[in-house]
């Protein structure tokens, strides 16, 4: 675990993640969940600024029952832009944090997965998976003394 | 007047084995930071060992026999799953123990107004009979001892924001009249102890802080706990167990203290030492893994303990 100590957010993450623009549709957004295994996507803006993040949870959300139909529409609900139900200022982290302390909040927060930014433009996403791989690496590499006593 | 800094090469020799994060790049680093044009004025001294008449005061003598026997030719010892040993370890503890007795006598004896103990291993886990979590002996509480017993002071404050709770510095005063331990810390972390009921003879002061508490939790704290505290107490000296692994990069714990928090800090306590026992502090380190955060968060702390005359 001592290897594991040393790992930052940048050498675990994805990085240079695909985006999509806030004016994508749902449909897009649905599509390309369809083909990869994310559990959200993040938003930027034409610089990658990070504006939101759209979950899989946002999408299911796009579908509760309202006031406005009695029934929702699929169509017409993927029709809507990303931006109307995207979660707007996202967690993010830095991609200098330790691992560990990721790895605390994502538990914290319940979190599958958060946006790594660098100065207000996003630079990676890293998930649970990323860090459950971190984990095994750190463990290969390095074992810890064994205990003489106890 | 001079702050003083005590050191010793052994400390660097203490060696945890391959990827610990308590190594002796921490020291590296700081000394490094030290060295650098904004701290001429800090004079080195090198730290002597610890005597055993200073040890027993806090440790039994098994405990301290135990750990000289315990010391490998080569190689490493486990005492605990972390708390590991190598050839040089004994005397880097008791140049550890022994820097802060030294920079003790040194205040005290109005050679400086204060001092930083630049040590390892460090200490506040150490209980009297135990040694654990990377700490073998208790310097702060060895220190305090010293101040107590040679230099015949009745008052002894010890003010720890370590992210740890000083699990055996509290054990070392909890029945004991003359000492207080002001503890801020990550609340559920290691050692699990530190809780607020946790109050000794009235002597202890535990301030958890819940994890990813920063700047203004640590002021609340200050405000509401810890400067109360040390009012009511009156120290006639100050021993700072200065942990910096509440620092928002550090890999152990989840706090979000920043260099500025720890120079803040260090200049609040500066200015009670300066109310009630003419400046006199001594800090020493503890833990902080992070290294170039704990370069940094050093160095803003050495850094108000020699501007503190001029300031306070
Ligand atoms: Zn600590």
């Amino acid at each position: 675990m001592y290897e594991f100590l040393q790992y930052l957010v940048c050498d675990a993450m994805t990085p240079e993640p695909i985006a999509m623009s806030p004016k994508a549709k749902l449909r897009e957004a649905e599509a390309l969940f369809e083909v990869h295994d994310f559990n959200g996507v993040p938003v930027v803006d034409d610089q990658r600024h990070l504006l939101g993040i759209l979950t899989k949870f946002d999408l299911l959300k796009a579908f509760i029952f309202d006031f406005h139909t009695l029934v929702p529409h699929y169509d017409e609900i993927m029709e809507q832009t990303i931006e109307t139900v995207m979660t707007s200022h996202p967690v993010s982290v830095e991609p200098q944090l330790p691992l560990s302390r990721l790895l605390q909040k994502l538990v914290e927060m319940r979190a599958k997965s958060l946006p790594v930014v660098k100065e207000g433009r996003l630079v990676g996403m890293i998930a649970r998976e990323d860090v459950l791989k971190a984990l095994r690496r750190a463990a290969i590499q390095h074992e810890t003394p064994a205990r003489e006593e106890q | 007047m001079t702050t003083l800094l005590y050191t010793h090469p052994r400390c660097l020799e203490h060696d945890a084995g391959f990827g610990h994060p308590e190594c002796p790049a921490r020291l590296t680093a700081i000394l490094n930071a030290l060295k650098t044009a904004s701290f001429v004025t800090l004079e080195w001294r090198e730290a002597p060992e610890a005597s055993l008449e200073q040890l027993t005061r806090i440790h039994s003598l098994k405990h301290v026999e135990r750990i000289f026997a315990r010391v490998p030719r080569h190689g490493h010892y486990a005492i605990d799953g972390d708390t590991i040993i190598s050839p040089q370890s004994g005397e880097a503890a008791l140049r550890a123990a022994g820097a802060v007795c030294a920079a003790v006598d040194a205040v005290l004896k109005g050679e400086a107004n204060n001092a930083f103990c630049a040590i390892r291993p460090p200490g506040h886990h150490a209980e009297p009979h135990q040694a654990m979590g990377f700490c073998l002996f208790n310097n702060a509480a060895i220190g305090a001892a010293h101040a107590r017993v040679v230099h015949g002071l009745e008052r002894v404050a010890v003010i720890d924001f370590d992210v740890h709770h000083g699990n055996g510095t509290q054990a070392a005063f909890e029945t004991q009249q003359g000492y207080l331990y002001i503890s801020t810390h990550q609340a559920y972390i290691y050692p699990g102890t530190g809780r607020r009921e946790e109050r000794g003879i009235g002597n202890i002061v535990n301030v958890p802080l819940s994890a990813s508490a920063g700047s203004t939790e640590l002021r609340q704290a200050w405000i509401q706990d810890v400067e109360p505290a040390l009012h009511a107490f009156q120290p006639q000296l100050i021993l700072i167990s200065a942990g910096f692994d509440a620092h928002y990069l550090d890999p152990l714990a989840g706090l979000n203290f920043c260099e500025e928090d720890y120079e803040w800090l260090t200049g609040n306590i500066l200015a009670v030492a300066k109310q009630y026992c003419q400046g006199r502090v001594v800090s020493m380190l503890e833990g902080g893994y992070n290294l170039q955060a704990l370069a940094a968060s050093v160095a803003a702390h050495v850094k108000v303990l020699i501007d503190a005359p001029l300031a306070a």
